[in-house]
């Protein structure tokens, strides 16, 4: 265990020293990816062995930090699942980032993105081994600190700097709520280890448990993008370079997820009903919103990044419903909603990484992310195309893939809730029920926009024309990806039976779990359905070869024809005439449009002499983004109105500096004086 | 109510039957019958207009009209050539129209037939010799079955019709 660990962060950090010593060029980029490739598999490893063999893993470095009780380290189930989802995705991202980063060889620091990327992976993977509230918060914001520097890779691009600019905003307020929190929880206990704060949080007041529990919601759901703070996300995420962006939005926004579950389900060991209530309501508005605007966007990586909300929203139902039914004393419904919940996390974490990848791959090509440029890229990029399918084909829920088995499960945790006497649960289940299944609806229609108008049809620019496959290490990524969606598909039983299982015995999880298999299929805790992953891929095809076979054996003759596709007899087919992304929501956006209120622009150009000729047409067409107008705008209004009347304090004088000096020091002095008294 | 009162003070305005009506319903009943026997299902047309006058069109529209009304028998019109099994093409073939009449060929699925109706579509009619017109129908896809007549009446267009379903 413990080789194990010093391998991950060996590995890492020889990715960082590796990437800063070595000169500029492709060397950086090899050393790069090998740290980040050995670290993330040592990651995947120990975490592994913590799962299977139950046992914590411990390291206690008191001397390291003379501050508090130094750096220690534990790593129990919890915190496992977590490394195990850094170590997924750092795996193929570390292969694909060696192709990737090619091209910014000469406009950007090659050394810097590698040394930050590796230092990025070294802190998320010990943010789940943090065992007292110092280290966690070092490598908390070691990793905000560390994503912010690799968000700003692309300098040159004006967004970027904006975008930079709310990641940070955001990140910081999350940390201020979460160092809040942990002070409340810290204030009686002994030691800052979360062994103290665990058994420390019990005597608590129930005011101040709410408190904490508020706070890190809060702190925790500004990193995890949870509606009204995921404004951060589609900005931060299209910016970042594509296999950062597949490893904040797949990993490092599940770390909010954990920080919830660690702070609310462990050290404060569950609470009341309105902690499982508060977070299925958000996270049905996440799920929902997230989908809506999803939908609308014709930006390839924003679309995903909106994407993200919505299963982060879909991941917190999970927990909510677990954390609801722990305060009604179903423990084993509760557990299984648990890891429906981290079940979903984990297959979030493969799809959403691989479609982010996917789009990387498109973006290398076509140097583009806007859909209504891109089109028909199926025929320059298959093997890009095959795994943007499977990833979209998992996203959107369909079997054999782990989107369907997850979804299917968090369904299944929710519907024991219906029938629960309890007041006003049923009734908030039922909504979560209908939430759920309309967003997957949506999810589905956004899919089949992002894959077919990128990759079908024909290509909208010439840049989508010349577009070429991507190179082997970035399409070696993409696969391992793929292989894990269509694996955790197959592998449920024994995956989800694991997850289930991590808080078994503490706060009021049973101590031995429900089976919630029956054979090869999965089976929910009262027996109320039934359902086998493996079984349903061998349907399928069995289906697909069975109307194979029978086409061959009894089919009429069949003679191939290729023709033009109809487009009612036009001499001349261009791309003009397709279906457009924005064209492809249309229908949706207008039965959305209470919320969306589009707004429409369209200027006609004419000819001077005739209004007959039209020179050229120009529409647009914007949806309302509410919470930056209504929620953000007010708020960063009055931040500026309150700094520049905190700007007279900061007049340049020393003399009024050395007055402030003295005041404060009086201050003090006064302050140790009635204090000693 | 004007739509109701309307209904009320015309009554009923459908005529009977013309003289020679009976033989149009006749050769509908065969060519239900043979199509049955053909496709095993009804027939779906295809009509382009390649430049004709409109004569021919008006006389095609009176098969589907509340006199004979063709769907009945299985002989119905659709929109696009992806689900026809039959083009009923009219007029001189025009240069504009040449091209669009051989990609509506080509996206007929087979087995296909065609049948070009009017005297228009054998030999260019009046407008024979027009730089505007490209040639016959016959000259720009290959056809089953020609129905003569300025304009032919439904009789004969059913006529071709069983004319080239009896090609087969």
């Amino acid at each position: 265990m413990i080789l194990l660990f010093f391998l991950m962060l060996a590995g890492y950090a020889f990715g960082t020293i590796a990437a800063i010593l070595s000169p500029d060029g492709p060397a950086v980029r090899r050393w790069t990816a090998t740290g980040a490739v050995v670290g993330a598999g040592a990651g995947l490893a120990l975490a592994l062995g913590v799962f299977v063999t139950r046992v914590p893993f411990v390291l206690e470095a008191s001397a390291l930090l003379s501050v508090g009780d130094g750096l220690v380290f534990r790593l129990d189930p919890l915190g496992a699942f977590f490394l195990a989802l850094v170590g997924l995705v750092a795996l193929p991202c570390g292969v694909y980032g060696a192709g990737y980063s090619e091209t910014y060889e000469g406009r950007h620091s090659l050394r810097l993105l590698g040394a930050m990327l590796n230092l990025f992976l070294l802190t998320m993977s010990l943010v789940p081994c943090a065992a007292n509230v110092l280290t966690f918060l070092l490598m908390w914001e070691g990793m905000s600190l560390t994503s912010y520097f690799l968000v700003m890779t692309e300098t040159d691009e004006p967004d970027t700097i904006r975008a930079g600019g709310w990641y940070l905003a955001m990140t910081h307020a999350g940390l201020v709520l979460i160092l809040a929190a942990f002070l409340l929880l810290a204030a009686g206990a002994d030691t800052s280890t979360f062994r103290d704060l665990r058994a420390a949080a019990a005597a608590l007041p129930p005011a101040t448990r709410d408190a904490v529990f508020v706070l890190a919601l809060l702190g925790f759901g500004s990193k995890a993008g949870i509606v009204p703070l995921h404004v951060w996300l589609p900005r931060a995420h299209p910016a970042a370079p594509s296999h950062v962006s597949a490893l904040m939005s797949g990993v490092m926004i599940k770390l909010g997820v954990y920080g919830i579950l660690r702070v609310g389900l462990d050290l404060l060991g569950g609470g009341p009903a309105w902690w499982g209530a508060l977070l299925i309501g958000l996270g049905a508005l996440s799920a929902l919103i997230g989908v809506l605007y999803a939908l609308m966007e014709n930006d390839l990586k924003r679309l995903l990044a909106y994407s993200s909300v919505e299963n982060i929203g879909l991941i917190f139902i999970g927990i909510g419903a677990s954390a609801l039914f722990l305060s009604l004393g179903a423990g084993a419904a509760a557990g299984f909603a648990l890891g429906a919940g981290l079940y979903h996390a984990l297959n979030h974490a493969a799809f959403k990484g691989l479609l982010f990848l996917g789009a990387g791959s498109v973006l290398h090509a076509t140097h583009t992310r806007d859909m209504n440029r891109l089109g028909g890229l199926i025929r320059g990029l298959p093997w890009t195309a095959l795994c943007f399918l499977i990833g979209s084909l998992a996203i959107a829920g369909l079997p054999p893939l782990n989107g369907f088995v997850s979804e299917w499960l968090l369904f299944q945790s929710l519907l024991p809730g219906i029938v629960s006497p309890a007041p006003l649960v049923a009734p908030l289940m039922t909504l979560a029920v209908g939430i759920l299944a309309l967003t997957a609806g949506l999810a589905a229609a956004s899919f089949v926009k992002a894959f077919g108008i990128t990759f079908l049809a024909i290509p909208r620019s010439t840049a989508a024309e010349r577009a070429h496959e991507a190179p082997m290490s970035m399409r070696i990524g993409m696969g391992i990806l793929a292989v894990a969606c269509a694996g955790l598909g197959l592998a449920a039983v024994p995956v989800l039976s694991a997850l289930s299982a991590v808080f078994a015995g503490r706060a009021g999880f049973p101590a031995a779990p429900a089976p919630l298999s029956a054979g090869i299929s999965l089976s929910t805790p009262a027996a109320f359905a039934r359902m086998s992953p493996i079984l349903v891929a061998v349907g399928l095809v069995a289906v697909t070869a069975g109307v194979w076979l029978g086409v061959r054996i009894f089919g009429v003759e069949r003679r191939l024809r290729v023709a033009d596709t109809w487009g009612c007899g036009r001499v001349m087919q261009t791309a003009r005439m397709e279906y457009t992304a924005t064209a492809f929501a249309e229908p949706l956006r207008r039965v959305f449009a209470e919320l969306y209120r589009p707004t429409k622009d369209l200027s006609i150009d004419f000819h001077p002499e005739s209004r007959y000729f039209v020179q050229s047409i120009e529409y647009r067409s914007e949806i309302v983004p509410w919470f930056e107008r209504y929620l953000y705008a007010p708020v960063i209004a009055r931040m500026r109105l309150w700094a520049s009347h905190a700007r007279a304090i900061q007049s340049g004088s020393a003399h009024a500096y050395l007055t402030y000096l003295v005041i404060a020091l009086l201050g003090l002095l006064t302050m140790l004086l009635v204090q000693g008294t | 109510m004007r739509l109701f009162s309307k209904i009320f003070q015309i009554g009923l305005a459908t005529e009977p039957l013309a003289p020679g009506g009976d033989e149009v319903v006749r050769l509908l009943r065969t060519v239900d019958a043979e199509v049955r026997r053909m496709f095993g299902r009804a027939l779906a047309i295809r009509e382009v207009d390649a430049g004709s006058c409109n004569g021919c069109e008006i006389e095609i529209t009176g098969l589907t009209g509340p006199v004979y009304d063709s769907e009945r028998f299985g002989i119905h019109f659709v929109a696009s050539p992806r689900h026809a099994d039959m083009l009923l093409v009219t007029g001189p073939v025009t240069r504009n129209m040449a091209v669009p009449l051989l990609k509506t060929y080509e996206a007929t699925p087979a087995p296909k037939l065609v049948v070009a109706v009017g005297d228009c579509a054998r030999t260019c009619g009046v407008f024979a010799g027009s730089y505007a017109v490209a040639g016959s129908v016959d000259q720009i896809i290959p056809v089953d079955a020609f129905v003569d007549g300025c304009p032919p009446e439904p009789t004969d267009i059913l006529r071709g019709i069983l004319a080239a379903i009896g090609r087969r």
